[in-house]
């Protein structure tokens, strides 16, 4: 066995077991009460789940995209709240990664370890929409004064370090890397979401941040192409979380399907029944086929953005259809607020909007698919 | 002072399969898991190591692919650790591989505690500490629930079924864990990656001054001529009150009555 093999069955060993003890039994409390209850966090923090991704050279475990992804399928199947957490923070070192200055590399990724980091493009002018956001950066000698206002952003107000799409010039679209230490920078409001509800979603407020050049992501003008990667990698993330929802319903109506009974036969013996937990079982392994080859593309330095909308735009639907149809297989149970599958139509529903909607994928699908036989 | 730790990879799966033929476990297709009981011997090791600074060596014996859990081994805190494999060895009972660990630890030599799981969670037997401590003539001390070094004595706390026993051994000795000792860690993320700067040491069946006889299925006495779970049949029905207060009460008083309740004194 290769060293990668056994790293891997190691990881995914331990995140199994880590699941089984701290997440998943306190999935409910995590939606109830929108925190990581019992700890959870600091447990998160410990056992280096923030390294997962990090390059080695700066202190981290330096795991591939398709391991990264296939954990998050396995948080997720626990507590899909946590694996959205960890996949928007993994997003954001992976462009620092890509496009920081060296400077900046080590400066914030061996902060990685213990700093959330987090991603922020929208504003209440613009969202999927960049080009209207009002965010802007001014040069001013050797710095950059920041001044605007990013709000919806996934781990507001737990990450401590942000990346943020601002205008450079009227059409310019450029990233920087600010920190809440600098002066200048407030936390705002924080949502008050339907789903994954363990996230926490929120604002902040940049008055007058002043920063070094080296704290441009890539050049000036980069703003698309890194919110792009950025949502690239994030989509494969999320076909990982969708996986992990639709496998999690799956454990839920294959257990109750097999326990109850109807006319004295377990309902999992009724045709109508089992149409509804196949449907459940064909979305739940498409999505799983979809996100691990965008993975396996993103490790092999191929184009993935089509295969990566795909999983978002495949899974979301089909984990919000698979939801209702595990509540339907439930009854009065599926209906309940004591019980998990309500949370997880709320949580996958969700997914249809992050990262891009799923019009904006199917967009994205089509162009690609006319632009390959242009 | 220096620590041997022997583990076995178990099934993930409590849904085990045997195999008609063998009568052995089926472990084609399952991923395996450090023996449960084991990962508490592992961690107290570490924390003797923690007071000590004691060398913990970790083995098990098994074929190539148990070379995952003695990594993740390696990964926990392990300085270092052999993998016994050999086809000599396949098929054997407790008795032989009980023999092979017994050798493997007098080749390393100089041992000062040698720790065990309690059991495995997969074959249940909880032989293996007593055959491999008569093997090495060392003493032992079976499902130790604390351990601490002073000097060259080991003070053991055992919880038995009605009694509480304090052991003072003095080393070396062959000490098997309960899953009271401790409370395991993760393997962390980082440390697994790390893990790779040390490496698992292979020794064969050459390796070792074993006598052909007692290896493998020549040297295992004992034989599966069948196995088969336990029907579950109800018995003894009793219907408790409606009432969650009158039910309540009653079952306390079958509890008392039956012994398995007893009050405070």
């Amino acid at each position: 066995m290769d060293q990668k093999t056994i790293s891997q069955d190691i990881l995914l060993r331990m995140v199994k077991s880590f699941v089984k003890n701290e997440v998943a039994p306190y999935d409910m409390d995590i939606d109830h009460t929108r925190s990581y209850v019992n700890d959870l966090w600091s447990k998160v923090k410990e056992n280096d789940f923030l390294s997962l991704m990090l390059p080695k050279e700066y202190g981290g475990a330096g795991f591939d995209g398709r391991t990264t992804a296939k954990v998050i399928n396995e948080i997720a199947k626990g507590n899909a709240s946590l694996a959205v957490t960890l996949e928007g923070h993994f997003k954001s070192v992976d462009q620092i990664v890509k496009y920081g200055s060296d400077e900046l590399k080590n400066e914030y990724l061996p902060q990685a370890k213990n700093r959330v980091i987090a991603f922020s493009m929208t504003e209440p002018s613009g969202g999927s929409n960049p080009m209207g956001i009002n965010s802007h950066a001014e040069k001013s000698g050797d710095k950059w004064i920041i001044n605007g206002d990013k709000i919806m952003i996934t781990n507001g107000g737990l990450a401590e370090i942000y990346c943020v799409l601002v205008k450079t010039a009227p059409t310019e679209l450029s990233f920087f890397v600010v920190d809440n230490e600098m002066e200048g920078f407030e936390y705002g409001k924080q949502e008050n979401f339907l789903g994954l509800t363990g996230v926490p979603v929120g604002e902040i407020v940049m008055n007058n941040i002043e920063v070094d050049e080296s704290h441009l992501l890539g050049k000036v003008g980069m703003g698309k192409e890194i919110g792009d990667s950025a949502h690239d990698d994030a989509r494969v993330l999320m076909g990982a979380v969708l996986t992990g929802i639709m496998e999690h319903e799956l454990d839920l109506v294959t257990d109750y399907a097999t326990h109850r009974k109807a006319i004295d036969t377990p309902i999992i013996q009724m045709q109508g029944i089992q149409r509804k937990v196949a449907d459940i079982a064909i979305s739940k392994e498409t999505t799983k086929l979809l996100y691990q080859k965008a993975a396996w593309m993103k490790d092999h330095g191929q184009d993935y953005e089509e295969e990566a909308a795909m999983a978002k735009a495949y899974g979301s639907r089909s984990a919000v259809k698979a939801g209702d149809d595990s509540l339907q297989i439930l009854g009065g149970y599926g209906y309940s607020l004591d019980y998990p599958i309500e949370h997880l139509i709320r949580d996958a529903r969700a997914m249809e909007i992050a990262e891009g909607t799923v019009e904006k994928m199917r967009t994205a699908i089509a162009l690609k698919e006319a632009e390959s036989r242009a | 002072m220096k620590i041997v730790v022997g583990i076995k990879q178990v099934p993930e799966t409590t849904n085990v399969k045997i195999n008609e033929k063998t009568k052995n476990i089926d472990r084609r297709g399952i991923s395996g898991v450090i023996n449960q009981y084991d990962r508490h011997a592992l961690e107290a090791a570490f924390d003797i190591k923690a007071k000590t600074g004691a060398e913990v060596i970790v083995m098990t014996m098994g074929p190539d692919d148990f070379v995952v859990s003695l990594q993740e081994a390696l990964a926990l805190g392990a300085d270092s650790a052999i993998l016994l494999s050999d086809r000599a060895f396949a098929g054997a009972d407790t008795l032989a591989t009980g023999y092979v660990l017994s050798e493997a630890i007098k080749k390393i030599g100089d041992v000062d505690l040698v720790l065990l799981g309690q059991q495995s969670v997969d074959a249940d037997t909880g032989q293996m500490g007593p055959i491999v401590s008569e093997f090495l003539d060392m003493s032992q001390v079976t499902y130790a629930s604390k351990l601490d070094v002073d000097g060259d004595t080991l003070r053991i706390k055992r919880y038995l079924e009605t009694v509480e026993q304090d052991v003072i051994a003095k080393l070396p000795v062959l000490v098997t864990v309960t899953d009271q000792a401790n409370e395991p860690k993760y393997v962390n993320v980082v440390e697994i990656a790390k893990s790779f700067e040390k490496s698992v040491i292979t020794w064969h069946a050459s390796d070792l001054n074993l006598d052909d006889d007692r290896v493998g299925q020549a040297g295992s006495p004992s034989v599966v001529r069948s196995i088969s779970s336990p029907e579950a049949v109800a018995k003894d029905n009793h219907k408790l009150a409606d009432n969650p207060q009158d039910a309540a009460d009653e079952l306390v008083r079958i509890l008392k009555d039956k012994n398995i309740l007893v009050e405070d004194k």
